[in-house]
């Protein structure tokens, strides 16, 4: 396995970070700015900076196709960013919601996005021709708390979201004129919207921080700040599922998860390494951490006597230990696939605290 | 009507949207136990403790964790938190381990371990509230009252309501007082959690980090 590849781009948290689809391109959710970084020989270099926001941005998308960039911030806006010969210009959405937008995410037809809000809304996004704006449907019913997480289908009808009231919960987003009808699933046959799909809550409640569905679409994996993931495979449409299995870990909470085919979820958090779940409808099991354990003897390198009586005089210490064994220092927020085909993953990105980026052959 | 302070009145209270309001038994999971009452939880004492008896801690200590009454009432709570203690303080330092390992492992044994650390940290924040002198009143039933009782010092009857704790009242409740924490070390509270205590280290090692942060989220409450 290779070393994972680690980008410290600066000593601040990154909140979420999104890659291009010729993965030149890196978007970074900082501060109340979204930088973008280039690019160059084998690191990446600031070149630009998308300003307008005028919170915390806590949430930022690159759309592979079109290459439209959409952020959200805490000050309860998105902005649809597009390229021009001048320079990135922000399209305003009407979201229409009166607390923090936590989370936004493409669909994979790129005709919409949803933002997730603390106003206990989805607002579903699509553009108006006429009026030459993105406007916004709200995903509002059973929602009792903070939408913190969510996830499209690949049908991009079905939305899954995460919420601090410990419920995942499958939607359909369907808005006439801009979706087409989908096949019927094991979720549901017909989806007008707010159509709910689905609602799960595990045994040990715990605020939702990562929801996913599997590449084929038919399970969907999420997971809590109750140190555990759960996974559910539904059967009919209003019919309980077929079954939900959870995962309860020794590990600190997780904050995101990624499916790699359909037997294989990727899930990073609190423990600041990533973990590998295998398993199927039968059971699911922890596999194991993808960090480098071997890599670990090159944090301890050898210290001259001088070096040892002079940390000893200073701070009380022979040592200082204050850096972890893992490649990211600090809680990971976002985990996400870089490289896959066919629902499998080659290789993933994550982002965290500590202001790395990092790319991991999974 | 002018008698109302109106900056005393809860407005949250009154807004059906406010999270003050949140719906708490959502977070209840559809597979929870039919509610327990206190008799059952008082049937299985009994066979715990003669199992406990019987040289027999590890299967005591499987039986208390399996009949945990996550659906009951207070007062069943109140009689298998009591039960549940005296199967820790009925085994061995030495032994701890190994029983661990035994109830832990095999079917339901993360349930049951997750269960162990709910118990451990309700009975340790009954003693954060003694320590703080402080009658609060956790989960409908009065710590001091049952720890007392449970320890023989009082007759009165179960939930007869607050007590007067036995042992020196500082003059400020300001919290943090060294004499008081002195005190409680060398009670016989003080050795009961250093009891509590070896058992959480104990499960810590098993149950991982995950099994306290469970404790927190759980809305299944022991």
């Amino acid at each position: 396995m290779a070393a994972p590849q680690v980008h410290h781009l600066f000593h601040a948290p990154i909140a979420d970070h999104s890659f291009s689809s010729d993965k030149k391109t890196l978007a970074v959710a900082r501060e109340n700015n979204v930088e973008l970084y280039q690019q160059s020989g084998n690191k990446f270099a600031l070149s630009d900076e998308l300003k307008g926001h005028e919170k915390t941005v806590t949430s930022v998308d690159i759309a592979p196709n079109s290459g439209r960039i959409v952020t959200c911030s805490q000050d309860r806006n998105a902005y649809v960013w597009e390229q021009s010969p001048t320079g990135w210009k922000p399209t305003l959405v009407l979201l229409r919601i009166n607390r923090a937008a936590t989370f936004v995410r493409w669909s994979p037809s790129e005709q919409k996005f949803a933002v997730g809000s603390g106003a206990r809304v989805i607002a579903v996004c699509y553009f108006e021709e006429e009026n030459d704006w993105w406007i916004s449907k709200h995903l509002k019913k059973p929602i009792r708390s903070t939408i913190t997480t969510l996830a499209w289908h690949p049908n991009s009808v079905l939305l899954a979201a995460g919420s601090t009231d410990s419920h995942a919960r499958v939607f359909s987003s369907f808005i006439k004129g801009i979706d087409t009808r989908p096949e019927p699933s094991a979720w549901g046959e017909r989806l007008p919207f707010n159509t709910i799909c689905g609602e799960y809550l595990n045994d040990t409640a715990g605020w939702i921080q990562g929801v996913a569905f599997s590449p084929s679409g038919n399970a969907l994996a999420f997971t809590g700040h109750d140190s555990s993931v759960t996974v559910v495979y539904p059967s009919a449409p209003e019919q309980p599922p077929r079954a939900m299995l959870n995962i309860a870990t020794r590990l600190l909470p997780l904050n995101s998860l990624i499916w790699n085919g359909e037997t294989e979820i990727i899930a990073a958090g609190h423990d600041c390494e990533p973990f590998r779940f295998r398993g199927d409808e039968n059971g699911w099991q922890l596999a194991g951490s993808l960090e480098n354990k071997a890599g670990e003897a090159r944090g301890a390198r050898e210290e001259s006597a001088l070096n040892m009586f002079r940390q000893m005089d200073l701070k009380g210490q022979a040592q200082a230990d204050t850096k972890l064994k893992s490649t990211h220092q600090n809680t990971v927020h976002t985990i996400r696939a870089h490289e896959e085909a066919n629902g499998v993953v080659s290789s993933f990105s994550t982002s965290g605290v500590d202001g790395r980026v990092v790319i991991w052959t999974a | 009507m002018s008698q109302i302070n109106y900056r005393t009145i809860n407005i949250d209270a009154l807004d059906p949207e406010s999270s003050a309001n949140f719906p708490m038994e959502s977070l209840l999971p559809a597979t929870l136990p039919q509610a327990a009452s206190a008799s059952d939880a008082a049937n299985a004492a009994t066979q715990v403790r003669q199992m406990l008896r019987g040289g027999d801690p590890e299967g005591a200590l499987r039986t208390v964790l399996d009949t945990a009454p996550l659906g009951g009432d207070d007062r069943a709570k109140e009689v298998h938190l009591a039960t549940v203690i005296d199967v820790l303080q009925g085994i061995r330092q030495g032994e701890m381990t190994r029983i661990l390992e035994g109830v832990c492992s095999g079917d339901g044994g993360a349930e049951r371990a997750d269960c162990l650390m709910k118990y451990l940290y309700v009975k340790l924040l009954c003693f954060g509230f003694q320590e703080r002198n402080c009658l609060m009143e956790v989960r409908g039933f009065d710590c001091l009252s049952i720890d007392y009782r449970y320890k023989g010092m009082s007759s009165a009857a179960p939930g007869s309501g607050t007590q007067t704790p036995k042992k020196p009242v500082s003059p400020q409740d300001t919290g943090f007082s060294q004499i008081q924490a002195r005190n409680l070390g060398e009670g016989g509270g003080g050795q009961q959690m250093s009891v509590l205590l070896s058992w959480h280290e104990r499960l810590v090692e098993i149950a991982g980090t995950g099994s306290i942060v469970r404790v927190m989220t759980d809305r299944r409450t022991v």
